[in-house]
């Protein structure tokens, strides 16, 4: 059994209540009804306000705080965006996926508040090409919505209008990146944009634009109706809230979780995840916030799975997707993987990424099959350093991590492979 | 001042202006960044990486707001975590940035290590090769050697052609995307993009016809790898070989300063020259690949003298004697007046003031023109130089402010480079105004449109003027303008309601118009050849808005005539014109106009007739016919045309390559070309020619002189004769001496010589080559940027409002259709001689039909119709496109196989359309 108990669950609610994405039963269980309240007696600042005082941060990865993201926006320019990025493409990451096959309408009612407050009468949800049961799924729960009067013009008959797009990928992990994702609605090559202007500034259309993640929207609604302070009764000060964290790998019981923010890896994989599959292997790394992440070790078990904690062990929470890894991995492969995946999605754009996730690649794979030279430790580490911190956006650095994580913690296994 | 920033770049202070970059800041202090993808004309995007540089910025006390400060009292820098790109990072007071160090060189040796990882390193058959930025920077901030040793670098299929024109080779493309900013940004035809990703990232082109834009070689400048190729240039020659010469583009009246790459005496390529008064550093493809004219094989090398009925080589001697002694004869017989001259629009200033010297002074004929003589031609501008843009103007220093009005023009067709700098003053805030009878591309970065009837553009005119005369406050000022009272009955009945009914415009848009013009604080007013051919009140109308928006003469304001031809305003200052000597000067008798002098060749009184650079018969065929009543004909061309043809005489001339001269351009700019290529026959310049047979002839005045001998004393009259020999002598060594002579007699040229011309002080300010474009393409401008001649408006004085009337057009019932003639880049010029490369993109022999016109006629595209007018008929395939307006029939100019004049009539031309049988 589980040592913290999560009193009751706020995102992944479809685990208490049974058909939650139908809509009668998500307005039995007083669905759409926090809307109501915030639309015909809330005023947009209120809930920016009560928002900001959750304390709720943004849980695409960056972990931003939301209400001082919305606070950016400016009041004076029309029209305005909200999109819903739903473009999980982390590997390892699968929580939004679960929210929007099985609780889409708290989903839908979290972007109605959220326009609402931002002023926004336009909702893109951009998700992730792949998921194309969750796509028409949500278009049919939107539709549901409008039929009920939720979505559409003069909604709860509050003088405002809210309409909801659902927009497909089309298959390019940089499009999680948020102006990349602008760029790809726009109907754009899928390449991120050069910062400033920020998107609450000059998004979408190059109008402001709030880009927030499903999981983040979800709990949107659960915040107006039962409020701040309850809200922060879950996770930690500087972290409240709860987290949906996929966990997958070599543990006995990989999935979601929806654990509150706080409670350590060592908790997160030995009681709720039901610890190593195989006792008798032992536990190697762990990649504890997506692709991108660096990598943890045993000696890490303690952190506190919070941003403030993760970033102090020099990794971060990331998207929320924990890897665990045994000692039957190979570190060479394993980093080979990773390089992999950044190398196939890097866009292009920057000289230092798309050559340099080649060449890592090129290094790694040498070494995997045995043709490894003396020098290639420090070639990794001087490739990964022209690359971090100087392409164009952050992918470039993702591809940095696993050799920077996998050459501190593991430089005598990589230089056993070389000899 | 506020607007001024004050930043320390390696220890060294520097100031500039809020907004600067961190890249160009440097600039200004010679410390070189490297740069790809920043281009200093386009927006930055901070794509290469290559720029990156240390920055910091004075620490604030969060508490205070004030700048925190050390023990030694100077302000604490916190240096910003990460290296930031140079060209996207704004400077900030008291910013600290450092380009060199151990962190920075690191990041640029990584930049360049990746950019050469895909690269395939082959220089030495790289025609970019000793100009070429990646070889440059590798060679200053690379790292030397590459650790990247495996053999899978990118390979495509290479050079693929991205269009005709332009060659791509994907295996040296460094992903910069200039060129695609370029088409985006600048030239507006937003043709390139990139498609795939990561390592198979790749430039397309998206139009079909492939790279459709009449600036693509612009992008082979900027290429900052051998990339981007031109179809022309390809494999012709080593960059280091090639000697370039000044040179001003002789196609279209922007006057773009080129350089002709010369190798063996060759032209191997051209080249733009920086002047940010005329192209800054652009030019179209025109001009770019429209140079092999003259290397042509086609080209005349020998006088022709036609004996027995063909046309014969002969020597100059022969040729010259011949020409000379036949117009003795015929002024003797005949007089001076059965001489008629026709001298083109793209001659040298030089040429043409020779050539209204030769027959007004030394044959005493007041007949000469500088049109062909066809139903096409346009009625001679004064406009452009009266209420011309004023003398130290320069568009690419205007914006906020500036109404830019284009009225009856397509720049895109008829002068390419302005379309790129007029979009340029509205990028920059100026508000841009078109008015035409149909869509034209400018229409797209226009803030108000407006397409009128064609035949109402009076209407539209009367509309935009009322408001303007209205609001000329009574006392004193409507005294200063001569014409006031004339304009008033013909203003009365105008209105906007009007306008909305009689030309189709729209009511709000014109009334957001007339707000503009009225708010003006330069007014910048372009028109061209439909302007012109609808007739001159409708170019008057466009003065009189000048006028009475109080911009005559004023700063940054005034008229640009796109008139066709490199030189027309040259030759219109000229006096190359019958009712006009040099500088406009009043003349006794006013001679024939062109199409009069072949009336009267028709009726048997021309004698004589003496063409420079026209080819009449070529546009109109019928002129043949009366060409054969003339006893002499003498041309004077590069290539045997259809009039040289019929000529008695033919003197070949060296071309604009060949010789050095001045052309006067659509801004009044006086510009100097130079000798780039030796001839290689035995031509001669034009204003030589002329100059050897007014030697062998005795001036008009001087044989006057001989022949009042009885009148007086023969003291009295050996001196009269030998002034008036000594003032009608002819003995310019260059053109430079004629350029002196245009000077001392044409007072707007007064301040013109070729040392003015030269002065390439000012703009330029750096060293050749500096690394503004990193060693690229040198758009070095050595020849000199030129000089603009004032307008009248300038001087001064009373200004005068022009005869103005309105008219509206009434369609004849039996001809329900409205012919408009089309100029395009890509006609059948002579110029255009020997350019195949630019075959496909040639206007075709079509009459354009709006579709819901040809479905009403029941027309497909390629049907062939008949287009009737009152005075001929035509023949041509239909094109169905909607840049045709309804009710309109768009035909092209100077097109093989299309006799537009057999149909042509004075303003809009009435026609009726039917399928033709057969």
């Amino acid at each position: 059994m589980p040592k913290t108990q999560l009193q009751e669950h706020i995102v992944l609610r479809n685990r208490e209540i049974a058909n939650i994405a139908d809509i009668a039963v998500y307005t039995q269980h007083g669905g759409y009804e926090t809307a109501r309240k915030a639309l015909t007696t809330m005023s947009a600042q209120a809930i920016v306000d009560e928002v900001k005082k959750s304390g709720l941060r943004g849980r695409g990865g960056a972990g931003f705080p939301t209400g001082v993201k919305w606070g950016f926006v400016p009041r004076e320019i029309f029209p305005k965006y909200l999109i819903v990025n739903a473009d999980e493409s982390e590997p390892g990451t699968f929580n939004n996926h679960e929210i929007i096959d099985h609780n889409p309408h708290q989903l839908i009612e979290g972007i109605i508040i959220s326009a609402f407050a931002i002023g926004a009468n336009t909702a893109y949800i951009y998700i992730r090409g792949e998921f194309a049961y969750g796509a028409r799924l949500l278009e049919q729960k939107i539709a549901e919505a409008r039929a009920k009067g939720f979505v559409g013009k003069n909604v709860f008959e509050s003088g405002f209008d809210i309409e909801i797009y659902v927009h497909r990928g089309a298959g390019a992990y940089i499009c999680g990146e948020e102006t990349a994702l602008l760029e790809s609605l726009e109907g754009k090559i899928g390449q991120p944009r050069l910062k400033p202007p920020f998107p609450a500034v000059a998004g979408l259309y190059a109008k402001p634009t709030v880009v927030n993640n499903v999981e983040t929207l979800t709990n949107v609604p659960r915040i107006i109706e039962k409020g701040a302070d309850w809200y922060r009764t879950f996770g930690t000060e500087r972290s409240p809230g709860t987290k949906a964290v996929s966990i997958s790998g070599h543990v006995k019981n990989p999935g979601n979780y929806e654990i509150p923010l706080g409670i350590t890896m060592r908790e997160f994989i030995y009681d709720w995840a039901g610890g190593m599959r195989d006792p008798n292997v032992p536990l190697k790394f762990i990649i504890p916030g997506g692709a991108s992440s660096s990598w943890l070790t045993p000696e890490h078990l303690d952190t506190p799975l919070t941003w403030d904690d993760m970033a102090a062990a020099g990794t971060m929470l990331g998207s929320g997707a924990v890897v665990v890894l045994d000692e039957s991995v190979s570190v060479v492969k394993a980093a080979l993987r990773v390089d992999e995946f950044f190398k196939h999605e890097s866009c292009g754009k920057c000289a230092p990424c798309r050559e340099g996730t080649h060449f890592l690649v090129k290094v790694w794979e040498r070494i995997d099959e045995g043709h490894g030279r003396p020098d290639d430790i420090e070639l990794l580490s001087d490739v990964g350093r022209q690359m971090l911190g100087k392409c164009f956006c952050p992918l470039g650095d993702s591809a940095v991590s696993a050799v920077n994580s996998a050459v501190k913690f593991f430089r005598d296994e990589i230089a056993a492979q070389i000899k | 001042m506020p607007d001024e920033v004050t930043l320390t770049i390696d220890g060294q202070s520097v100031t500039v202006p809020k907004g600067t970059v961190v890249v160009e800041a440097a600039r200004k202090i010679e410390n070189l960044i490297p740069v790809f993808c920043y281009h200093p004309k386009m927006a930055p995007v901070g794509m290469c990486r290559m720029c990156l540089v240390k920055v910091g910025t004075p620490k604030v006390d969060r508490g205070t707001g004030k700048v925190e400060l050390d023990t030694d009292g100077k302000p604490v820098i916190q240096m910003m975590p990460r290296l930031q790109t140079a060209c996207t990072t704004p400077v900030s007071e008291g910013m600290v940035v450092v380009t060199k160090d151990a962190e920075v060189e690191h990041a640029q040796k990584g930049v360049l290590e990746a950019l050469l990882t895909s690269h395939p390193l082959d220089c030495p058959v790289c025609d970019k090769g000793g100009e070429c930025p990646l070889q440059n920077l590798t060679m200053g901030w690379g790292p030397g050697q590459s650790r990247f040793d495996y053999s899978d670098k990118v390979h495509f299929q290479k050079p693929i052609p991205l269009g005709d024109l332009i060659y791509l080779d994907r295996e040296r493309c460094i992903l910069c995307a200039r060129c695609v900013r370029f088409q985006d940004e600048i030239a507006g035809d937003p043709v390139l993009g990139f498609d795939n990703r990561g390592r198979s990232w790749m430039i397309i082109s998206k139009s079909d016809p492939a790279f459709d834009s009449k600036f693509s070689g612009n992008t082979t400048d900027i290429c900052p790898v051998g990339a981007l190729t031109s179809a022309d240039f390809r494999f012709k020659a080593r960059v280091w070989e090639l000697q370039p010469v000044p040179t001003v583009c002789n196609h279209c009246p922007v006057g773009c300063n080129m350089t002709f790459d010369m190798r063996a005496n060759e032209i191997m390529r051209v080249m733009p020259r920086e002047n940010d008064a005329v192209n800054e550093i652009w030019i179209c493809d025109r001009g770019r690949f429209a140079h092999h004219f003259v290397a042509s094989p086609e080209r005349l090398t020998t006088p022709l003298v036609r004996k027995n009925g063909k046309l014969q080589e002969a020597s100059w001697e022969e040729a010259l004697d011949l020409v000379a002694r036949q117009l003795d004869g015929i002024r003797e017989s005949a007089g001076g007046k059965a001489v008629g001259g026709l001298a083109g629009p793209s001659l040298a200033n030089e040429d043409l003031f020779a050539f209204q010297r030769f027959f007004r002074e030394t044959l005493g004929s007041p007949n000469i023109d500088c049109r062909p003589g066809t139903a096409l031609d346009l009625p001679l501008d004064d406009f452009g130089a009266e209420y011309g843009l004023t003398s130290g103007t320069d568009l690419m220093q205007l914006g906020k402010g500036t109404v830019v009005l284009v009225f009856g023009a397509d720049p895109e067709e008829e002068a390419p480079v302005h379309l790129l700098r007029i979009r340029n003053i509205a990028k920059r805030g100026g508000t841009l105004i078109t008015i035409n009878g149909r869509a034209t591309k400018l229409d797209r970065f226009a803030e108000h449109t407006l397409h009128y009837r064609y035949g109402a553009e009076t209407e539209v005119l009367a509309a935009m003027l009322k408001p303007l005369y209205d609001a000329v406050p009574p006392e004193g000022k409507r005294a200063a303008l001569r014409g006031f009272g004339d304009l008033r009955g013909v203003l009365a009945n105008a209105s906007a309601e009007r306008a909305v009914a009689n030309a189709g415009v729209d009511g709000p848009t014109l009334e957001k118009i007339n707000q503009a013009l009225a708010s003006a604080t330069n007014l910048v007013i372009f028109y061209g050849q439909e302007a012109l051919r609808a007739g001159t009140s409708v170019t008057a109308g466009l003065a009189n808005i000048l006028t009475l928006a109080r911009k005559a003469g004023a700063p940054n304001s005034g008229l640009v005539a796109l008139v066709p031809g490199a030189n027309a305003r040259g030759a219109l200052d000229m006096g190359v014109r019958p009712d006009r000597g040099p500088g406009y000067s009043a003349l006794k008798q006013p001679g024939m106009a062109a199409h009069e002098m072949f009336d009267a060749a028709r009726q048997g009184r021309m004698k004589a007739l003496y063409i420079a650079g026209l080819d009449p018969v070529q546009a109109d065929p019928t002129l043949a016919e009366a060409l054969k009543k003339v006893d002499l004909v003498v041309v004077q061309e590069l290539f045997l045309t259809a009039t040289a043809q019929l000529a008695d005489v033919v003197f070949p001339v060296l071309s604009v390559a060949e010789r050095e001269g001045t052309f006067t351009n659509a801004e009044r700019r006086v510009q100097r070309f130079r000798q780039a290529r030796r001839p290689v026959a035995p031509q001669r310049p034009d204003w030589q020619i002329l100059q050897s047979l007014a030697r062998q002839l005795s001036a008009e005045a001087v044989i006057a002189a001989s022949a009042n001998v009885s009148d007086k004393s023969r003291r009295q009259a050996r001196r009269a004769e030998e002034q008036a020999r000594k003032r009608t002598d002819w003995s310019y060594a260059s053109p430079a001496e004629i350029l002196m002579d245009i000077a001392a007699s044409v007072p707007l040229y007064k301040h013109i010589s070729y040392a003015s011309l030269e002065s390439a002080l000012g703009v330029w300010g750096r060293k050749p080559n500096e690394a503004y474009y990193f060693d690229g393409t040198s758009y070095e401008n050595t020849g000199g940027l030129g000089k603009q001649v004032p307008a009248g408006a300038e001087n001064g004085g009373t200004l005068s409002l022009q005869p103005f009337n309105v008219r509206t057009f009434s369609q004849p019932a039996e001809r329900p259709w409205k012919l408009i003639a089309t100029p395009f880049l890509y006609d059948d010029s002579t110029l255009l001689n020997g350019s195949a490369l630019l075959n496909n993109r040639k206007a075709r022999p079509v009459a354009a039909l709006n579709p819901a016109d040809a479905d009403s006629l029941g027309l497909k595209d390629g049907d062939v119709i008949s287009i009737a007018s009152g005075r001929g008929e035509l023949r041509l395939s239909v094109q169905r496109t909607r840049l045709a307006p309804q009710g309109v029939v768009l035909v092209p100019l100077h097109v093989q196989g299309v006799p537009l004049v057999t149909v042509v009539e004075a303003g809009v031309t009435a026609v009726a359309i039917r399928r033709a049988e057969g």
